[in-house]
């Protein structure tokens, strides 16, 4: 093998574990300020499940662990989306078994 | 005549309407309440619902019986006493601040402000004195707090709860309010206050016996022996709600003042008989 293909051959190798965690990282992002919001949306109605996934999920990416902290982030999500959606159910749903409705 | 039969129920649907859209009155709901728990527990004097759970359980009310020889809150209202009529550095005291100086008023808490147009739980008229009269408020839920609502609770012992929601339409939207939180289901394990204490009062929830929504906020504030100290009602509505894994909210948050206005109004009638114990 040619020396210079050779020497581009193993960049791309050692470059591609990093491409990756920049992605993870990146993916972690997005989706814990999506938890976040979400988790905010539900106002009166937050769950502290929800809370706790969005603790440890920041706790991991700070230590680099990006996979886990995407994970947990994808957790948060989906607790606060029922936390929202218990929300909106119930601002009608109370009065079907409310005392004097 | 059939023109004057079309007037009439036109009329009548007019009237109806309205009323039907309006929803229940704060006294219609109380009745049924009232109505509600004495069906589910015939054999229940309608005053013996302000002791909870120990109206309903015969071990729970002996092992209650024996530990009123020597109530755990008494030295927490005797401190509260002191800490009532100790002056600020003002000069003034709490009774400056409250009608009848404070005493023999609990039954009157929490009342609607229509000044200020919010609810005013005993805790945050308390609180209000203090920093009225240039002292630091004290933390809410409990500690000194605790302590000078039971002392003032004492001094209305047996007196009948006697909450009022004014003809305003502000009023009406904060009873409400807690009415809706009440009945609301929060939390990852999806429950209401009313889940718990209108539906399955008389029912252990693990290790837990449910006690009616009737006459709850008749005890506080309560000494629980699980927490082995005296808390207000604010400090044991975040715990149901941090039970059922809902987010609670602060104590004298608006929320939690609609919530308690909603819950006393419903044991109007009932006498006051804070400080409590509770398990």
């Amino acid at each position: 093998m040619k020396k210079p293909l050779l020497t581009i051959a193993i960049s791309l190798a050692l470059s591609a574990p990093l491409a990756v965690q920049a992605g993870e990282k990146e993916d972690f992002e997005e989706l814990y300020a999506k938890a976040q919001s979400t988790h905010k949306d539900a106002g009166t109605f937050q769950w502290t499940v929800t809370g706790d996934r969005l603790k440890a999920a920041k706790s991991a990416a700070d230590n680099g662990e990006h996979k886990k902290a995407k994970t947990m982030a994808n957790e948060a999500l989906k607790l606060a989306e029922e936390s929202v959606a218990q929300r909106k159910k119930q601002q009608e749903a109370w009065r079907m078994v409310a005392i004097g409705n | 005549m059939l023109k004057a039969k079309v007037i009439l129920v036109s009329l009548g649907i007019a009237l109806a309407i309205p009323q039907a859209m309006a929803g229940s009155t704060p006294e219609e709901d109380r009745k049924e309440a009232v109505e509600y728990f004495k069906q589910m527990f015939p054999d229940v004097p309608f005053e013996e619902f302000v002791n909870g759970q120990y109206a309903l359980n015969e071990d729970r009310r002996k092992q209650w019986e024996s530990m009123q020889d020597f109530p755990p809150y008494e030295f927490a209202v005797a401190e509260g006493q002191e800490m009532f009529e100790t002056p600020f550095a003002n000069g003034k005291t709490y009774a400056s601040c409250f009608e009848n100086d404070g005493i023999g008023i609990r039954q009157n808490y929490p009342y609607f402000d229509t000044k200020k147009n919010e609810v005013i739980t005993l805790e945050l008229a308390i609180n209000r004195c203090r920093e009225a009269n240039g002292e630091k408020p004290l933390r809410w839920k409990k500690g000194a707090i605790a302590s000078i609502s039971a002392y003032m609770a004492s001094t209305s012992e047996g007196k009948p709860i006697d909450i009022k929601v004014p003809d305003n339409p502000d009023a009406m939207a904060a009873y409400q309010d807690g009415k809706e939180f009440y009945y609301s289901r929060r939390g990852q394990l999806n429950f209401s206050c009313a889940s718990c204490h209108v539906q399955n009062p008389g029912k252990w929830i693990r290790a837990d016996f449910l006690s009616p929504a009737l006459g709850q906020p008749a005890n506080f504030p309560v000494h629980r022996s699980k927490w082995g100290e005296l808390g207000t009602l604010h400090r044991r509505f975040a715990g149901c709600n941090n039970n059922v894994r809902a987010d609670p909210l602060p104590a004298q948050s608006e929320e939690y003042r609609n919530l308690e206005y909603f819950l006393t109004y419903m044991s109007n009638g009932l006498p006051v008989t804070g400080p409590a114990t509770r398990p």
